[in-house]
Parts: structure tokens; sequence; C-alpha cells
């Protein structure tokens, strides 16, 4: 019968447990509020804003859902929503350019270290230092053009990179792509490094090849790597924004979701419909992501994904039934 | 061995910044607008701690501010005021070569207790707006486009009406109420920029009066030189909303349509059948795309770049206002090569050359009265003696003030300035602006980048254009309730 020694909370706040959850509650509180008050905050003062009718100052008319409304009835909100496609193609590319680059960096090859660096360097750049880069390499005449009259290209047979509806989607995408694929591939790396590599050799010595390896022992291990890069370049593909904003403005066909959301907050002076348009894109955003980790769920389908409930039940079923046999039995 | 230790953690900490950016893919434009927001705060905290100060020093001063009007301001009696004032402005070229700081030093030998800080913002349309959501963004701004009723709770009227346009031109662009809010540092007419050299070789001798004559020299330029007839400036795109200047009197000869009648037309962008009216602005546009006498890759023009080859004679024409005469001017060697004319349309035989003020100073309607007095004595200096309009090459808001030469071509035209809108309409433009989209006169650019795309790639008529245009203000019209009237 002890009885348990009730602690005051001074007293409690010194001991050893009470001291872990002060650091603890410290460390975090400064994130925690930056995140409350610069994210969510926000974020919940825009989707109060997405049921008015309202400009950055002035006065505001409640309307309900009639922005939502306006969001699906209107021809450029949503086709816009198509470019996203443009750059979805252009993220797988990035992946499996990222993946294979990965895979070969991973082992031993000359200068091996030289190579990461320059192609995780596209990454650190600005944004919008790399939109005026771009805006200058696919002007007729210039980077582009030059390089592949060196490689015996007319200029006369080359198209006009942003000025051709056809392809300049494909060039702001490969803008992208250029920029991006560096930072998937050093994950990729990271992640590769953590096979274990015995196993490459056992797999050697029973004669696989090296895409039998990739297939069977690289690709399983990195499974989640890939799904979080798939889930990201998905999600960032939906809201493209700085190529085509600082390349062409947004102009002649290359206008994504984002773009023109902020024309309509900014120049069109309509908060409350740019908001609505916000929240959609947020709602599709989750959708994609959920069927995107079913989809990779039911691929990468393993023992030990299996729901650890159910395997609790279905033992407690084998036992029960063993229980009754052995009974029955004896 | 602890050393080690001590390095290995300070990398992984400076790592896992570093990696806290990844991830995004997609930065929204809020975040900017946030830290904007917060360095002004931190600003202007600094500037009214210097104000308080100077307050306690300068208590008659204050006490004298309180009843402040342009016109009663006599500047010799307030040399010795002093206050901290912070000036916002979207003239980042004249920040960078140093012309600002002189016109501060030269205000300072008179009233050498006033410190003007200033901040030159290179988006300003934007970020004007922004800032004056947080109340206490500085002193004295350029006026961005806010609705009239929202006036007199962020700007302090400077006088009335009546008063101003004794002495001032163009005072009525912010009038509200019989009061007037902002002062433009300069006027402009709207006409376009050409190259007299190009236009001699192209054999040139009279400039065009109508848009038939003008495309027709523009051929002629593509024929007889190797310069760009019409430099549309397509990637910059507020150069694409320059056009929306000239669809009022220069087109119709009516200074009461852009901000009287215009909101009350049922077709604005119909074909008037005479070679005039907003319909034969974009016209000029349309065909000049379709015929080919535009760049050749208009989707990577560069505005900076452009001034050169204005100068140097590869762009025969450039369609602006008057403000870019001196840019021009100063963007190469052969300033004598750019000239200015009125824009061709005629109506019933007389070109019009719209002149109106540029952005206006306004002044914060809260900042301490101290700061008030400061700010009005520097817009009226700025105004009066600093002769910045004049060096810009803008139209004189001061009456009788001097007038530029490049302003020659347009003896014999007749300028008009726009009367202001009816009372109780003050805001009918701007709501018809943003309810239809098409922004006309407020950043409207990409209805104008249609037209070029459409005229390049023959991928849309130019009549069904201007109907898409009609109907859509028309159907704001319908939306706000405004009376179709002509």
């Amino acid at each position: 019968m002890t009885m348990k020694k009730r602690r005051s909370f001074p007293d409690w706040l010194r001991s050893r447990d009470g001291q872990k959850v002060l650091v603890m509650t410290a460390f975090m509180i400064v994130p925690l509020v930056l995140l409350f008050v610069f994210t969510y905050l926000p974020f919940g003062q825009m989707f109060g804003f997405s049921f008015y009718n309202m400009k950055y100052i002035g006065a505001r008319k409640f309307v309900g859902l009639k922005n939502y409304a306006k969001v699906f009835s209107r021809k450029d909100c949503f086709g816009a929503l198509k470019l996203s496609l443009y750059y979805m193609l252009g993220s797988v590319v990035q992946l499996v350019i990222a993946l294979y680059l990965a895979t070969i960096l991973s082992f031993k090859v000359r200068g091996g270290n030289l190579f990461k660096g320059f192609m995780f360097f596209p990454f650190l750049i600005n944004g919008i230092a790399i939109g005026f880069i771009f805006k200058f390499f696919y002007t007729r005449g210039f980077v582009f053009d030059t390089v592949l009259q060196w490689c015996g290209f007319q200029l006369d047979n080359l198209p006009y990179w942003l000025r051709d509806q056809k392809i300049n989607n494909f060039s702001l995408v490969g803008t992208s792509v250029w920029r991006y694929f560096g930072q998937n591939m050093v994950l990729f790396i990271g992640a590769i490094m953590s096979v274990d590599a015995e196993l490459y050799e056992a797999a050697t010595l029973d004669g696989a090849n090296r895409f039998q390896q990739f297939k069977y022992i690289i690709m399983p291990s990195i499974k989640t790597i890939i799904t979080l890069n798939v889930i990201l370049s998905i999600t960032g593909s939906l809201s493209a924004f700085e190529p085509p904003y600082v390349i062409t403005d947004g102009a002649n066909g290359t206008g994504t979701y984002f773009v023109v959301m902020h024309e309509i907050a900014h120049t069109q002076q309509k908060v409350g419909l740019a908001s609505a348009m916000a929240i959609v894109l947020l709602i599709i955003i989750l959708i994609v992501t959920g069927l995107q980790k079913l989809f990779f769920k039911y691929i990468f389908k393993s023992g030990e994904d299996e729901d650890p409930r159910a395997a609790i039940k279905r033992e407690k079923q084998l036992a029960r039934i063993s229980g009754r046999r052995g009974g029955a039995a004896v | 061995m602890k050393a080690k230790k001590v390095m290995a953690l300070m990398l992984s900490a400076t790592m896992l910044l570093g990696l806290t950016a990844c991830g995004n893919t997609a930065e929204a434009p809020a975040p900017a607008a946030d830290t904007a927001a917060e360095d002004t705060a931190d600003d202007t905290a600094e500037a009214a701690a210097d104000t308080t100060e100077a307050a306690t020093e300068e208590a008659d001063a204050a006490q004298a501010a309180g009843d402040l009007s342009y016109t009663s301001l006599n500047l010799e009696d307030y040399t010795d005021t002093a206050a901290t004032i912070k000036f916002i402005h979207h003239k980042t070229d004249r920040a960078e070569d140093g012309t600002m700081d002189a016109m501060v030093a030269e205000f300072n030998k008179t009233f050498p207790n006033i410190t003007v800080e200033m901040e030159a913002v290179t988006d300003y349309a934007e970020d004007a707006l922004l800032r004056l959501s947080t109340g206490d963004w500085g002193d004295i701004m350029f006026i961005p486009a806010i609705d009239k009723n929202q006036l007199e709770t962020y700007f302090m009227p400077l006088d009335t009406l009546d008063n101003l346009s004794a002495q001032l031109n163009f005072a009525n662009q912010w009038e509200y109420n019989g009061l007037s809010y902002g002062i433009p540092y300069m006027a402009n007419a709207q006409g376009l920029l050409y190259n007299k050299r190009i236009f001699n070789e192209a054999g040139i001798t009279e400039l065009p009066t109508t848009p038939t004559d003008f495309l027709a020299d523009l051929q002629l330029v593509k024929d007889n030189t190797d310069a760009i007839p019409l430099y549309t400036n397509y990637a910059a795109g507020w150069t694409m909303g320059a056009w929306d200047a000239y669809i009022g009197c220069v087109s119709n000869g009516d200074n009461t349509y852009m901000n009287q009648k215009l909101v009350h037309t049922a077709e604005p962008f119909a074909d008037p059948g005479d070679d005039t009216g907003a319909y034969n602005v974009y016209r000029i546009l349309y065909d000049a795309c379709a015929q080919g006498l535009i760049e050749d890759d208009y989707t990577t023009t560069d505005w900076e770049s452009c001034k050169g080859m204005m100068n140097r004679g590869e762009v025969a024409t450039m369609v602006l206002g008057s403000w870019a005469y001196a840019q021009m001017c100063e963007a190469g060697d052969t300033p004598e090569d750019v000239g200015y004319m009125p824009f061709p349309i005629t109506v019933g035989g007389t070109q019009y050359v719209l002149a109106g003020g540029d952005y206006c100073y306004g002044i914060n309607a809260n900042a301490s009265d101290e700061n008030k007095l400061a700010s009005l004595i520097f817009v009226k200096w700025m105004t009066e003696k600093s002769d910045w309009c004049f060096n810009e090459g803008g139209y004189p808001v001061v009456k009788g003030g001097k007038t530029p030469d490049m302003y020659a071509a347009f003896d014999g035209c007749s300028v008009l300035s726009d009367e202001p809108a009816l009372a109780g309409e003050e805001d009918f433009l701007n709501e018809m602006n943003a309810e239809s989209e098409l922004s006309i006169n407020a950043g409207g650019n990409d209805k104008v980048q249609r037209i070029v795309e459409a005229g390049a790639t023959g991928s849309e008529e130019f009549a069904d254009i201007m109907d898409d245009w009609n109907s859509a203000w028309q159907d704001a019209q319908d939306e706000l309730g405004i009376d179709v009237l002509y």
C-alpha cells in the first residue's frame, strides 16, 4: 500500500520530468508561434476573405459561396489547370532523370562529387534570377539558338521558343526541370546510400545485371522517398508560378493557375475570388495527394505494410481456433 | 574531440536551415507582402521616434500646422521646421542616378532641419496598395489606384479644388467633395515616340495624322530601313496597358468621355466608321502585328534595352506617354534623334492631345501634425521650386510654368485634359474596370497583349475581340446597375 506522493507544480517543474517538458515546450514555442502567425493565421483570414466580394482596402460585401461558383464557371481558372498537366509531365521526366543520375552517382564514379555539385547548383539559385536567365536563354538568336546552331541546326528552322504557343509551355517546363532535378537527385542519392552494400554483392553473385539490381534492390528500399518526391512534384506542378510569371508574365497562353490568381487578386482587385481560387486549389491538391498515396500503397505492396491491427486480430483468431482444437483434442 | 562535435553540430544546424527551403516548389506572393509590411513598420517606427524628439522642441510650429492648406502655406515662414518624413515613390531610375538625392540636398539648403527619407519601390502599383492597407507606411507617397471614397481615410486634403486650380493644372485627379487630395509631380501629354532620323531615311516627310497613314509610314520604315517599325514591348506588360490612354479625348475629341461618358456607353469598342474611337486605336496595333511591322519575337522584348534601341534608331516608333521621352534621350548618344508626335488620329480635322497629371503626391492622413506640415512643405517645394517636372520633360503643373521643347510637334493640336467624374459617380470607372476585368488605364495589360497575339498569329479576328470587350463592358454595367445612356 504505497501512497503516491502528490508533488506541487513548482516541485514537478524542477524534477527531471518537469524539466524535460519545459525544455521541449521552450524549444517548440518559437517555431510554433511563427508557424501560426505567418501560415495558419493568414490562411484562416484568407478562407474568410473567400466569402466576400472585396478589394484589399475598402468595404466588403458578403456573397457566400458565389465566389466558388465563379471559380468553376469561369473559363480562365480551370483552363489554367490544364497547363499543370505540362508541368506534371515535366516532373515525371525530372524524377526519371534524377533517379537515373542518382543511381549512377551512388557508386564510385570518377569526379562523382564534382558532377553532384554541378547538378545540385541550379537549385540554389533564386527563382527570379533563373527566370531572367532563361528569358535571355530563349530569346531568338541568343544562347539556346546559338548552341543549337553549333550542333548544326539552321536558325531559320528553329522555332520561336516562347512565342510559338505549341511549345512555349514546354520551354517553361524545361526551366523548371533544370532547376529541380538536382535537388531530387541529391535526395535519392542519400536514400540509395542507405541500402546495404552486401545486397549488391549477393545479387551480382546470383547473376543480376545493373538494371535488375535497380529494380529489385534499390527501388523497394527507397520507395518512401520516391513517393514523397512524386507527391511534392505533383503539388509543385499544380502550383507552378515562378517560371511563367518571370519569363512570360503569364501571357501568350502560359498563365498557370497561380499566375491567373495573382492577376485577379492584384490587377482586377477581386481578392475574394482569388482567395476562393486558392482554397479550391488546396482541395484539389489534397484529393490528388490522397489518390497518390493509395496508388503507391498498391504499387509497393509488401508484407510489412499490413495493418498491425488486422495482424493482431488474425493472431487472436488463430489462437482461439487452436485453443478450441487443442481443448477438443484433449 | 569536443571542437569536432561543436563543428558538426553547427554544420548540421546550418544544413537544416537550408533544408527548410526545399520541398516548396511554389512560393505564394503573400509572404513577400508580409515582409514588406514589416520593413515599412520598422522604418516608420524609427521615423516616429525622431519626430517625437523634434516635436517637443518645435511645439509652436506644430500648433500652427493645425490648419494646413497648400495655397495658404508660405514657404519662407517655415524654414526652421524640423521633422523626419518618409517619401515612397516609383522612380527607381531617378533614385539610382542620384537625381532624387540631389533634389533633397537642394531642399535641405532652405529647410535644413527636415530630413527626407526616400524609398524607391519597383512594383509600385501593387506594392503601394498593400502598404496603404497597413496605415503607417510613411508620410508622402504617390497615390495608387484607390476608390475616390477611400481618399479621406488614407490621405490628407491638400486644399480645396478651386484654390488649387487657380495656381496649378491637373489638380483635379484626386478630387472628392470639393477637396483635392493629390498634386501631380509632372504632367504628361499622350502622343507617341518616334526616331526622326529613321523617319527621314524612310522617306516620310510629314508626320502621319490618321491610322491608315501611320500604318503606311510603318511599312515605308520596314521597306527602306533596318529599323523595327513599331516596338510593342509586349513582355513588359505595362507598356501594353499604355495604349488605354488614347481611347479618351485623343480618339474622339471629347474630354468628358473618359470619366463621365465611358461608364455609360453601351459599346465603347464599336467601330464608329470614321477612323476614330477606341476601335481604331487598337486597330493600329492589330494591323501592325498582322502586317509584320513589329519586332520578330515579341515575347522576349526588353524594356531597358529598348531605350537604347530607340535612341540609336533600331526602333522607329513606340507608343508611350511623354514621360518616356527623357529616358529615351538619356539612353544613348543621339538624343536629338528622339522625337515626340501626337497620336495619329484626326477627329473632325483636328488632332487632339491628352494632357494629364502623372502620379500625384499624397500625404498620409494618419501622420503626426508635425510630419503633415513638413510633408506639405516638401510637396510645395517640389512642385514649385525643384524643376523636376521640367527636367523630366513633363507638361508644366504650375500654371504658367515653362514647357519643354519636345512638344514642338504639338503646335496646331488641341490640348485637352479630362474632366473629372460627375459627383456621385466617381468610383464607377474603377468598379467597371474591376467587374469587367478590362482595367482600362488601370493595369489592363493582358487585354492588349491578347490583341498582339491575335494579330501576330491570326488566331482571332480584331472585330471579335472588340465584340468580346463590348459584351464584358455591358455585363459589368448590368452587374453594377449602371445606366446605359450613350
